[in-house]
């Protein structure tokens, strides 16, 4: 039990760093606020009116409370570009990019965890040199590159997949409760859409997933080889139990704790990454939100992606360690 | 120079050693061998495909693509080396100061350093972008800002380990202040496992560096940074596949070879990789 009150417990903390950080980037470029709110034609007398509204006259540290105490009432300011408030905007461009790194996650794991496994079990062998050096490659691969490649090949030149968008001009009334389509087709049953998404998704999340993907299997290949040299093994290997069960049953389910950890924090680390291939597929999202925002010098709207990403890093992390916690058999002991 | 290349055992290894030393020859004598300015704009020569006046072709404002790929070699290696020196030093304290105090200011930094990690860099550093302006000194000084807990953390763990060893508790008795202790003991010691560490970052910022110049934020155009090459080449990319092909390759190449090396300094270096001997 304690340990879940301290995973928490830190938590809070990373989000009060967090919350510290965004709140100094946008106290760095504001200028000042409350000239930009009163227009250009107010007065001075108008000017320090505001001032004194939005709390500019008041010390940093009672400023900072202003800006936790609105965030926590999920106001992240305005745009200063579309002039719509912040919060309405991300909420708006979340859900495909989350939809998009779900993907390229699945992937990541879909790879990462049998091939570490492999390569583990199978270590220093011809087959395990082999996969090191296509990891090595990968994890050497611009995502931008890679992106624009496969969009002028696959989707270019082959026409296999379509080449940008996130859904076919036929299908662009859709619109659905979640914002997630692929989990918005499914519920209005409409399997012509949801495949159509998931075309649409599956040479970004492919392109994203890629370095991920590299990292992922040598990851998975380190806390799997610790594993197999463990006496639990031998023991199983000793009482007869065949070499798949050795793997799947024993190694896989213990090895795989480690590796979980990381893949959590790759997954905050894929959502900013999101920025490298959003804008290639013409794909909305939070990424090519956040590019905008930069090219319009939308500070705000840039420090509310800093803060949004951030935060979705935290719960991710949250998440799998308590997963991770749920799981492990040693629990008992620490608690 | 010679000790790297008896470590090299495979001929991927021997190959990315040389390459990687081309890279650095060409970020030092690049500009002299460029044929034409990287900079200069010829509209009546623009897309011309690879020829044997322009081996690279040109690009969509009539620019030697050779030419900004030999200066770009010198910009990607020197930010890279920018990010990484300052990044190495303050990390390196940062653990060593904590490593040495221990207690509960250790814990505190450590716990920080944690906390920090979890910012992805490359939002980090759009934010310091919208900051300072897009610039190649914004996403420096954005990657440095992101990166030195890595540092920071691996010199605590590795300064942990060897101030637990007997060697220090004689060195103690014998009254050796902290100051040697760190230049004679905590830093040889510490340096192979820096160095491997070091070899496998230059690619993960040369590739940071790249995207982040690619999403703008990072070199500008016209400056021939191969990240910015590939964004400004995007346009072009039905009529002129070799503007964004070749820097993507340099990019590619580059990372690779310096992954293969730092892969291959772990295994010859690094006391926890138990990789048997030949």
């Amino acid at each position: 039990m304690s340990y879940v009150v301290q995973r928490i417990a830190f938590s809070i903390l990373s989000l009060f760093i967090l919350l510290f950080v965004t709140f100094l980037l946008s106290q760095v470029v504001a200028g000042d606020p409350a000239l930009i709110a009163a227009g250009p034609n107010a007065g001075a007398a108008k000017i320090a009116e505001l001032r004194q509204q939005m709390g500019l006259d008041q010390p940093i540290f009672v400023q900072f409370g202003i800006y936790v105490g609105n965030i926590l009432q999920g106001n992240l300011g305005t745009s200063w570009f579309t002039q719509q408030p912040i919060a309405r905007d991300l909420m708006r461009e979340l859900p495909p990019s989350l939809e998009l790194v779900f993907l390229a996650m699945l992937i990541n794991l879909a790879v990462s965890m049998p091939m570490g496994l492999l390569t583990a079990r199978f270590a220093h062998t011809k087959f395990d040199d082999a996969v090191r050096l296509v990891v090595l490659a990968g994890a050497g691969l611009p995502v931008f590159w890679i992106a624009i490649i496969l969009q002028q090949v696959v989707a270019g030149n082959w026409g296999i997949l379509p080449i940008a968008g996130r859904l076919s001009f036929s299908n662009r009334d859709f619109s659905g409760a979640t914002g997630f389509y692929l989990l918005d087709s499914l519920m209005q049953g409409n399997l012509n859409v949801f495949i159509d998404t998931l075309a649409h998704l599956a040479l970004p999340a492919f392109a994203l997933s890629l370095l991920f993907t590299a990292v992922g299997v040598r990851i998975t290949r380190t806390s799997m080889i610790n594993e197999f040299r463990k006496d639990y093994v031998t023991l199983a290997r000793a009482k007869g139990a065949g070499e798949g069960r050795v793997m799947f049953r024993h190694v896989f389910a213990n090895g795989a704790t480690p590796a979980l950890t990381v893949f959590g924090m790759q997954f905050g680390w894929m959502l900013g990454a999101t920025v490298l291939v959003e804008e290639i597929f013409g794909r909305p999202g939070i990424g090519r939100y956040a590019i905008k925002a930069v090219t319009q010098s939308d500070i705000h709207a840039v420090v509310a992606v800093v803060f949004v990403v951030g935060v979705v890093f935290l719960i991710a992390n949250l998440i799998v360690d308590m997963l991770v916690y749920a799981l492990s058999p040693r629990k008992q002991r620490a608690g | 120079m010679r000790t790297l290349w008896t470590y090299a055992r495979t001929n991927v290894e021997r190959t990315a050693l040389i390459l990687a030393a081309i890279v650095i020859l060409l970020a030092i004598f690049g500009a002299w061998l460029a044929p034409f300015d990287p900079t200069q704009i010829d509209f009546r020569a623009r897309l011309q495909a690879p020829s044997w006046e322009h081996l690279l072709g040109t690009d969509g404002s009539g620019r030697d693509v050779l030419s900004r790929l030999l200066h770009g070699a010198q910009i990607t290696i020197l930010s890279t080396l920018a990010v990484l020196s300052v990044v190495v030093v303050f990390g390196c304290a940062v653990g060593m100061f904590s490593a040495f105090v221990g207690g509960p200011i250790d814990n505190m930094l450590m716990r920080l350093a944690d906390v920090w990690l979890g910012f992805p860099p490359l939002i980090l550093a759009l934010g310091f972008a919208s900051a300072l302006g897009a610039s190649l000194e914004a996403a420096i000084w954005a990657l440095i800002f992101s990166w030195w807990p890595n540092y920071a953390r691996l010199t605590r763990m590795v300064t942990v380990d060897i101030l637990s060893r007997k060697f220090i508790a004689s060195a103690d008795a014998l009254g050796v202040p902290t100051h040697a202790k760190v230049t004679r003991y905590v830093i040889p010691n510490a340096f192979d496992v820096l160095i491997v560490q070091v070899t496998l970052d230059i690619s993960a910022i040369m590739l940071a560096i790249s995207g982040l110049s690619f999403i703008g934020v990072g070199a500008q155009i016209p400056m021939p940074e191969w990240g910015a090459m590939i964004a400004d080449g995007r346009s072009y990319v039905a009529n002129g596949w070799w503007i964004v092909l070749a820097p993507g390759l340099m990019i590619f190449l580059t990372a690779f070879s310096f992954n293969v090396i730092g892969d291959m300094l772990r295994r010859e270096l690094d006391p926890t990789s138990r990789r048997r001997q030949p």
